[in-house]
């Protein structure tokens, strides 16, 4: 563990603004997402056993607290603005493509995606992050991952697409 | 099965930079924290505030004020007063009154009893039965400590003595079995005996001698409705009135005298008793003038009258005692000028103060040797009973008074509360667009800093 808030963010935050990042699709709500989890850690600085733990609960806890907030404002949008261009590098082209897919799900499908996915994390353990049942995670991970194949079909496995068909 | 969207999260994670945000997270968390400073600062001040003022029950007792003062004048309690029993405690009381007037009844025609502090013009209320009367069935403790009222609810009539000094209750009754109303008809100068007067079916009375340990002797006689009951200041006799008989007797209920009353002559009123106990005071009226005489209370004989003024133009007087100036103090009533009854005429003493024939009281000093008398204390039109402590009585002093108006600390209280809550629920359902707002000024700023 590091020894002072200042050190710990300065050695996690390439980490926690990648996951800001998956989990918002938009550097600007990643960055303010990371300012309140920090924020709130550095309340309870002295309070904390794991901060890592706890900077990632409490950014999925906010996140999921925002998209409920801004779900009304979301769903009045039209189609994402981020769409992948000729003229861009492929991971950039990826990232849109994904950033454009993560905002068709909903916050909790988001978090299992990214819970599961990039921090590969069991079931067991995403719903301890989450706070709900293991049943909750595989509802949302079979629904997250069923609506990014009709929105991303290039982002999942086409041979398992074929076989669950 | 699903390796292609790890790759995927992980490429398009791998080129997000760090984000800087340690210098954010600090002032953010410091403008937390004095927010969070500041609501429990609110809500320490708004506690302490409910504390004060709400209903409480404790054991601090105000002192007994020292400058005790009848007040010029009273004013009808403003709404929303703080009850006898709220904190602060209002300490030994001055004066009661009760009538009709607006602000003066609550549910159903109930009244209510209007409480003045002892040297001050703070007012308190308690809400009693219909046709409360102070004076006559709600009485002012002699140190003006506690106030006995009667009370009536599903389990049958008692009578309730309030502390204001200490916002303690209890109840006292006669024991007398099938009573329909008992009232609280006079305090001994000891604070310590009531005398209670039962209403009986069909249609009887009864006077009891109830002591505040528990002890109940029940006398003899009935005692006249609407009749004065006087404890001589010893507090060894007590005169009432039953019919046109005057009656003494000792604390055990032994009849020690009794003598007929002369037409036009009513026993005087709770100071009916010489400061030295040797006379009983009598009122007289001729027509609608009303003057004090003296009678020996062992046979009743005429000791002529008082050198004090007499009193014109009024339905009846009660005398509340003497001051140490030897002044008598009375009670005048006037009459209502919508009395559908003639007071120059008999009329019952029952009917001479009653609600719908009196407009307004009257406190006035009668002096040894005076040709008129001085009016001390004025109330609105509607008060129309009115008790005195006898220690304010005995004291003499007169002070000017400022009754309260507007709106009571209760009204203030409810207001403040009922307030917050509405404004609580305001800020919950409109909160979604309040987060997006202040989520949007803070972008706004973030980039008019950038």
């Amino acid at each position: 563990m590091a020894e002072t808030f200042h050190d710990f963010v300065v050695q996690r935050s390439a980490a926690l603004s990648r996951r800001a990042y998956l989990l918002t699709g938009d550097h600007q709500l990643a960055e303010d997402l990371l300012q309140n989890a920090l924020a709130r850690t550095y309340r309870h600085w002295r309070r904390i056993t794991d901060p890592e733990a706890y900077v990632r609960r409490a950014m999925y806890h906010q996140q999921v607290t925002w998209w409920r907030r801004r779900r009304l404002v979301e769903r009045l949008e039209s189609e994402p603005t981020e769409q992948p261009g000729d003229d861009h590098s492929d991971t950039t082209a990826l990232r849109l493509t994904l950033a454009a897919a993560l905002r068709q799900l909903t916050a909790r499908q988001r978090a299992v995606v990214v819970l599961r996915f990039y921090e590969d994390l069991t079931e067991a353990q995403v719903a301890e992050v989450l706070g709900c049942s293991v049943g909750t995670v595989k509802r949302h991970g079979y629904d997250a991952i069923r609506r990014l194949r009709a929105i991303a079909p290039d982002l999942v496995d086409r041979t398992t697409e074929r076989s669950a068909r | 099965m699903t390796s292609r969207l790890r790759d995927s999260l992980r490429t398009a994670a791998s080129d997000v930079p760090a984000y800087p945000v340690y210098e954010k997270a600090l002032a953010t968390a410091r403008r937390s924290r004095r927010r969070t400073a500041l609501a429990a600062m609110a809500a320490l001040v708004l506690t302490a505030l409910a504390g004060a003022l709400l209903p409480a029950t404790g054991s601090s007792v105000p002192a007994a004020g020292t400058d005790a003062a009848l007040p010029d004048r009273v004013g009808v309690p403003p709404r929303g007063s703080l009850h006898a029993t709220d904190r602060p405690r209002i300490g030994p009381s001055s004066v009661i009154f009760t009538g009709r007037a607006d602000g003066m009844e609550w549910a159903n025609e109930h009244s209510i009893i209007a409480i003045v502090g002892a040297d001050s013009d703070r007012y308190r209320i308690i809400k009693g039965e219909a046709d409360t009367r102070a004076g006559a069935n709600t009485v002012l403790s002699p140190d003006g400590r506690q106030i006995a009222f009667s009370e009536l609810d599903s389990t049958g009539p008692r009578v309730r003595i309030v502390d204001l000094a200490t916002g303690d209750s209890r109840t006292v009754d006669s024991g007398i079995p099938n009573t329909v109303q008992v009232v609280p008809v006079a305090w001994s100068p000891d604070g310590r005996t009531l005398v209670l007067r039962d209403t009986l079916p069909p249609n009887d009375d009864a006077l009891s001698i109830v002591t505040l340990d528990g002890e109940r002797i029940r006398l003899a006689e009935a005692g006249e409705p609407g009749s004065p009951v006087a404890f001589s200041p010893d507090g060894a006799r007590l005169a009432f009135q039953s019919g046109r008989n005057v009656s003494v007797v000792d604390l055990a209920g032994r009849r020690l005298s009794s003598f007929t009353l002369p037409p036009e002559t009513e026993l005087a009123g709770k100071g009916a008793w010489s400061a030295d106990g040797r006379t009983l005071t009598m009122t007289r009226h001729e027509g609608m003038r009303w003057s004090l005489r003296r009678v020996d209370p062992t046979t009743g004989r005429d000791l002529g009258a008082l050198d004090v003024p007499a009193v014109s133009g009024v339905t009846a007087i009660r005398l509340l005692g003497w001051s140490a100036d030897g002044s008598a103090r009375v009670v005048a009533y006037q009459p209502a000028a919508t009395a559908e009854v003639r007071f120059d005429i008999f009329l019952e003493m029952e009917q001479r103060l009653a609600y719908a024939n009196v407009s307004t009281v009257q406190v006035l000093a009668l002096g040894r040797g005076a040709g008129t008398p001085t009016t001390l204390l004025t109330a609105p039109q509607g008060v129309i009973a009115i008790d005195v402590a006898d220690n304010v009585i005995r004291g003499g002093q007169v002070r000017h008074a400022n009754p309260p108006t507007a709106f009571g600390p209760r009204f203030w209280l409810w207001t403040g509360l009922i307030t917050v809550l509405l404004v609580g629920i305001v800020l919950y359902r409109t909160r979604e667009k309040l987060a997006l707002w202040l989520d949007d000024q803070r972008v706004s700023r973030r980039q008019a800093a950038d």
